[in-house]
């Protein structure tokens, strides 16, 4: 008896200790140094950046593009990553948060809007780190936190335009996750562009409520068709179910946050694609003024952050396309409102 | 034919042996020893059973007698001896082996699935001819003649759950004789029936054992144990005390054996001036779990000093009325009240508080919280009493003496205080249960069944405290099926029936048979 | 058709005052919600109908949701690999079979504490399976999953002919329904299913009829799991996509189901339509703008609030096994 129990510890010890190998490995895979390429003067010591994000680096869509905008950022300079992912339970985020904190990482970049109340708490106890979050606009007055946020209605403007040209039937399924944050801004900019390019349009909006569930976000993928929809669009993760619906359906899809076109070459006819290497390039530079936070930076069209990612499989009209890059050029010098 | 001579050619061993005689017995348990922590429940027990013989196994509660029967069954498995049936040697592992072996028991806790049917039970982990379905009416008709042959009678369509603790036992003995076995084993099969159906069985038993099958019987109740037996074996403290006939026997030196020293069978019936009244009902009416009117309008009165005794068979309101005193089921009219305090539906603390003391009929599960250890069960009702808790806090020191006493002054037989009440053999929780009670000095005893399946070393000391509350001044409502404790115990004797009462007699005049009329609903027979 | 037109048309008329109600009481739209009810359905019974046969022989697994997660990874690679969402299906099944074994020598063997071992399992699938995704997969790639492959086409009639949703189904689906019927004739009329009810209710009766307890409850325990693994492996095939948690919590919704139902198949097939059809009904109302802003977010919670609400309601606990979570010990009372 004694034995059995001794037995069940180890097993459960052994299953907990390979879910613990599964998490941790992200940091080994990641943390490869991404070392610049070589100059003649003497390497500088590299910067340490540690990302905490909610949902897996290879998403496709939010907590990717962060990845991604880090992994651009070392192709400029002498950087060190560590991730940890998939970490949409705040506590556990929040835990991974001070963990890289009392590790020395320079900079940890809190990414999602849920760890603000965290980050809150735990910033003013390490002051000599830098933390960044994200997507959001408030510092909380606190000198070691940058706050980054992305303009998502004007590349969802972008892409409403286009879509409304585009439709045929004049009903466009938009599969939203929870009205905040950047999903918000980009659904918003999406019907006003929609709506604008074409006034009979009907823009259906539908937030599902979740980020992550992928079975009703393909359901309302399917009532969207259902109700006529010959166009969608979504944001966040669970998207990808959606995807699949459009690809099995015929339907025109727009991404967002990153570039979709894999998921389904033949239907996704651009994506907004977030370059957060743009703004951390410029936390960067505010660090190495002097500065270690509370400015909030914006990736816009106009600063090159955003940008409208094209699917060269799928035949675009021309003149949409023009339409494209005459919206894009109107929101950057002031003539398009979004709103 | 090739294979008979290679037979003999290869085994003559086996030939020359065989001219042996072969074994007199059905089965034989030698040496067994089998030891749990803290306990040597078998010591070298040896134990055998004839065909056609009716064997009692007898002793006190805890003595070892369901072990013994559990190591034949595979249950447990012995830590030394060894088990033989017509004098081939067996090792039973598993209850498949006994089985197989044509070894058939009635736990002394029913093994039965309340949720299946009675034909399901039986079908339990019998091969099905319609594989992979069941195959039910097959066995439902084989339980129907079989139940006819021994007069077995019970619905096969019935759920058990459905069924009286009667019928549960019957449905226990079909599903061995459906197996076909040749040796029955019967852990205690009386301690919950009825004086009549204790009668029936007993015949049914006879009968099995003419059938040529060796039967174990095991009973606390001496007067049954000398009319069924052919033989009787008495274990004392886990060894085997002695082995007599009824023919050679009484029940006085039965008692002797199985505890040591002369036990008072007949408990001593003291005369106590009675004083005021203490427990007073009127005009009760209380539900039973279906709805219908379980007891149904009884008024009675119990008084300082004196023991009512409620006689009755099972099933006719006792319980529902003993949980309607006792405020854990709700009474739908009329009043109860306990030394002048109106307890109608009162909070069972607040009965308590009133005075009551309460032996419930359900020991394992309304006496005892099963988990918990010995001294833990002891201290359930003076938890929150300054003696053993201060400001919330438990005062183990304090509460290990007091169980300690309780346990040596009951007799609680135990390895020690902390040992989970779930190890105790079943006459000593009721033991427990009655230390508890009787320690807390209350004004009203509500006593429902409480020598059941207690041995008579035990019994004799439960009367003697009954007995000695009396004595005290204290109201006691003793509720029992078992008419000779009622005549021997109470001053004043009720009979419920259908949840009336019938009559009142005084016990100084009243008679079994006049009893037993009442108790099978003949109305005041003159 | 013509009768159905009629009710259709009253229909409109009632609720004519209010545009968004008129949208929604089309026929059309009543069939494509009852479509989405069945489709959001199915994971859930296939993996509650599952688990309600390790329940009813005393078993617990609180990691139906972890199975899942692995069910589906595994039958999203071997798809994707091999093109052949039917090996997937057999891989996802066999995933999930050998959870079960397990949890079984976990559980049984070793008679460890089912709740914690059940979150045990839960965590190892939930980090395990989005393991093995980052390492062999990489980002979320489409594969071709049941949907448009195995749809199921009934003979032309006049009613499938207007309102096709109601039967094209993948074949996944009808399997999921058909498990109900499966399932309760294995549990009531077979021996195998006699000795679970016997097993879950009072096991020392069944083992002293010489019912292996052990063998009983590894079988139902790797039965229970491998329908964990194919309701995980439908979810990946029917969307044709794997994620990190795909599976969003079902498995747990899936194990409340099981006590909804009263442990009775059919009973948890009605839980699992239930909130397949809440679910259906909130989504439809959004996307007709029936509901918007906060009575849509309060309406999101609307299928966890009913869940609760009837958990809470049908709180007799009729029919729930007496050993349900107890390990069997013989010979310990
Ligand atoms: N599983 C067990 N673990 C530990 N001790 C046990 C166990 N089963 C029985 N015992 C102890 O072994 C002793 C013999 O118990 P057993 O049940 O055989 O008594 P019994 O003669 O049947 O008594 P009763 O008449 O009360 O049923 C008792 O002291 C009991 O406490
Ligand atoms: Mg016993």
């Amino acid at each position: 008896m004694k034995l059995h129990k001794f037995f069940s510890f180890v097993l459960i010890a052994g299953a907990l200790a390979l879910f613990a190998a599964s998490c941790g490995s992200d940091d080994d895979d990641d943390t490869v140094a991404t070392t610049a390429a070589p100059t003649t003067e003497a390497p500088a010591p590299p910067l340490r950046i540690a990302i905490v994000s909610p949902s897996a680096s290879n998403d496709l869509a939010f907590s990717q593009s962060i990845s991604d905008g880090v992994n651009a950022l070392g192709d400029e300079r002498n950087i060190d990553v560590a991730i940890t992912d998939g970490t949409f339970v705040v506590e556990e985020a929040a835990a991974q948060i001070r963990a890289y904190a009392d590790e020395g990482y320079d900079l940890v970049i809190a990414h999602g809007s849920q760890y603000g109340g965290s980050l809150e708490e735990i910033a003013p106890d390490y002051p000599d780190t830098t933390f960044a979050w994200g997507t959001a606009a408030d510092t909380f007055g606190l000198d070691n936190v940058y706050a980054y946020t992305a303009a998502a209605d004007q590349g969802g403007y972008v892409l409403g335009t286009m879509a409304g040209a585009l439709t045929n039937s004049e009903v466009i399924g938009v599969v939203g996750p929870i009205e905040v944050g950047d999903a918000k801004l980009y659904v918003d900019g999406f019907k006003a562009g929609a709506e604008a390019q074409n006034s009979n349009a009907n823009v259906s909006v539908v937030y599902i409520g979740s980020f992550s569930d992928v079975a009703l976000a393909t359901e309302t993928a399917q009532a969207h068709v259902g109700q006529g929809a010959d166009v969608m669009t979504g944001s966040a993760q669970m998207v990808v179910g959606a995807v699949g619906v459009a690809q099995n359906e015929g339907v025109l899809w727009f991404g967002t946050q990153a570039d979709q076109r894999s998921l389904a070459p033949e239907i996704v006819v651009a994506s907004q694609v977030y370059k957060w290497e743009v703004i951390l390039q410029q936390i960067v530079d505010d660090m190495d003024s002097g500065a270690s936070g509370g400015k909030a930076f914006v990736v816009t069209l106009e600063n090159g952050g955003l940008e409208i990612a094209y699917n060269d499989a799928y035949d675009l009209p021309a003149n949409v396309r023009q339409l494209a890059e005459d919206t894009i050029a109107g929101i950057i010098d002031g003539s398009i409102s979004t709103s | 034919m090739p294979a008979n001579s290679l037979q003999s050619q290869s085994q003559p061993e086996s030939q020359s042996e065989s001219p042996s005689p072969p074994s007199p017995y059905l089965l034989e348990m030698r040496g067994i020893t089998k030891q749990f922590p803290g306990v040597l429940a078998n010591d070298r027990v040896d134990f055998n059973v004839k065909a056609g013989e009716v064997h009692t196994l007898l002793g006190e509660n805890g003595a070892g007698k369901s072990t013994l029967m559990n190591v034949l069954y595979g249950l447990h498995q012995p830590d030394e001896g060894e088990v033989r049936m017509n004098g081939e040697q067996l090792s039973i592992s598993s209850p498949s082996d006994a089985i197989a072996r044509g070894i058939g028991m009635v736990h002394q806790h029913f093994m039965l699935v309340p949720t299946l049917t009675v034909t399901e039970n039986v079908a339990l982990g019998l091969k099905s001819d319609r594989r992979p379905l069941t195959d039910l009416p097959t066995v439902e008709k084989r339980i129907t003649e079989l139940s006819q042959a021994y007069g077995l009678q019970v619905d096969p369509n019935a759920y058990v759950w459905q069924l009286a603790v009667g019928e549960r036992q019957r449905v226990e003995i079909l599903k061995a004789l459906y197996r076909e076995v040749s040796l029955l084993v019967l852990d205690e099969p009386t301690a919950v029936l009825t004086p009549q159906e204790v009668e029936e069985l007993i015949a049914v038993l006879r009968q099995l054992a003419t059938d040529g099958r060796g039967l174990v019987f095991i009973s606390h109740k001496l007067h049954e144990v000398m009319s069924v037996s052919d033989r009787i074996t008495v274990l004392r403290d886990g060894h085997v005390s002695g082995e007599t006939t009824p023919a050679e026997t009484s029940r006085e030196q039965l008692a002797q054996m199985m505890v040591g020293r002369p036990v008072k069978l007949v408990p001593d019936k003291p005369e106590v001036d009675v004083g005021e009244v203490k427990l007073v009902i009127k005009d009760l009416e209380v539900e039973g779990d279906r709805g219908n009117l379980a007891v149904n309008g009884i008024s009675l009165e119990v008084l300082a000093g004196e023991i009512f005794g409620l006689a009755g068979v099972s099933g006719n309101g006792q319980r529902e009325l003993a949980q309607a005193i006792a405020g854990l089921r709700e009474a739908k009219s009329g009043t109860v009240s306990i030394d002048g305090t109106d307890v109608t539906n009162a909070h069972p603390s607040s009965v308590r508080k009133a005075g009551l003391s309460y032996v419930p009929e359900e020991r394992m599960r309304d006496g005892v919280v099963s988990g918990f250890s010995v001294s833990e069960n002891m201290m359930l009702l003076s938890r929150r009493e300054s003696e053993f808790a201060r400001f919330g806090f438990m005062r183990f020191g304090a509460i290990k003496e007091h169980s300690s006493n309780l346990v040596d002054r009951f007799a609680v037989k135990t390895p020690n205080i902390d040992t989970p009440t779930r190890n105790l053999s079943g006459g000593n929780i009721q033991k427990l249960i009655l230390a508890r009670e009787l320690s807390s000095s209350p004004k009203v005893i509500l006593a429902a069944q409480p020598t059941r399946g207690v041995d008579i070393g035990a019994a004799e000391y439960i009367n003697e405290q009954l007995a000695k509350q009396k004595a005290n001044g204290c109201a006691t409502l003793l509720v029992s099926e078992d008419l000779d404790e009622v005549l021997a115990l109470a001053d004043r004797i009720g009979v419920i029936y259908e949840g009336r009462l019938m009559d009142v007699i005084d016990a100084k005049t009243a008679t079994p048979h006049q009893l037993g009329l009442l108790m099978a609903g003949v109305a005041k027979a003159a | 058709m013509n009768l159905l037109a009629i009710v259709d048309f009253s229909v409109v008329e009632i609720f004519a005052a209010r545009s968004g109600w008129s949208g929604f009481f089309t026929l059309s739209t009543l069939v494509v919600t009852i479509a989405a009810t069945i489709r959001l359905a199915t994971p859930f019974v296939i993996a509650s109908v599952g688990e309600s046969v390790g329940q009813r022989s005393g078993v617990l697994n609180l990691g139906v949701d972890g199975v899942m997660l692995l069910g589906a990874f595994g039958a999203y690679y071997t798809t994707l690999e091999t093109g052949s969402p039917w090996l997937g299906l057999a891989v996802g099944t066999g995933v999930g079979a050998v959870m079960g074994l397990v949890y079984a020598f976990i559980t049984v063997t070793l008679h460890a504490q089912q709740g914690i071992s059940g979150i045990g399992i839960y965590l190892f699938g939930l980090g395990m399976s989005d393991l093995l995704f980052r390492q062999l997969v990489g980002t979320p790639k489409p594969i071709g999953g049941f949907e448009g492959l195995f749809e199921f086409s009934v003979p032309e009639t006049r009613f499938d002919v207007a309102y096709p949703d109601l039967y094209n189904h993948s074949i996944l689906v009808y399997m999921a329904f058909l498990l109900v019927p499966a399932v309760t004739l294995l549990v009531n009329r077979t021996t195998f299913g006699m000795n679970v009810r016997a097993v879950g209710e009072t096991p020392e009766a069944a083992d002293s009829l010489g019912v292996s307890v052990t063998r009983t409850r590894y079988s139902t325990i790797i039965i229970a799991n491998s329908l964990a693994g194919v309701a995980g492996a439908a979810l990946a095939l029917e969307k044709g996509i794997f994620i990190q948690n795909i599976t969003n919590g079902m498995g747990f919704i899936a194990v409340a189901l099981v006590y909804f139902g009263a442990w009775r198949p059919i009973g948890v097939m009605a839980g699992s339509l239930l909130f397949g059809l809440v679910n259906a009904l909130v989504l439809q109302w959004k996307t007709l703008g029936i509901i918007s802003g906060a009575t849509a977010q309060l309406a999101e919670m609307a299928p966890a609030a009913v869940t609760i609400i009837a958990l809470v309601v049908v709180t007799n606990r009729i029919g729930q096994p007496s050993a349900l979570t107890q390990p069997f010990r013989r010979g310990a009372h």
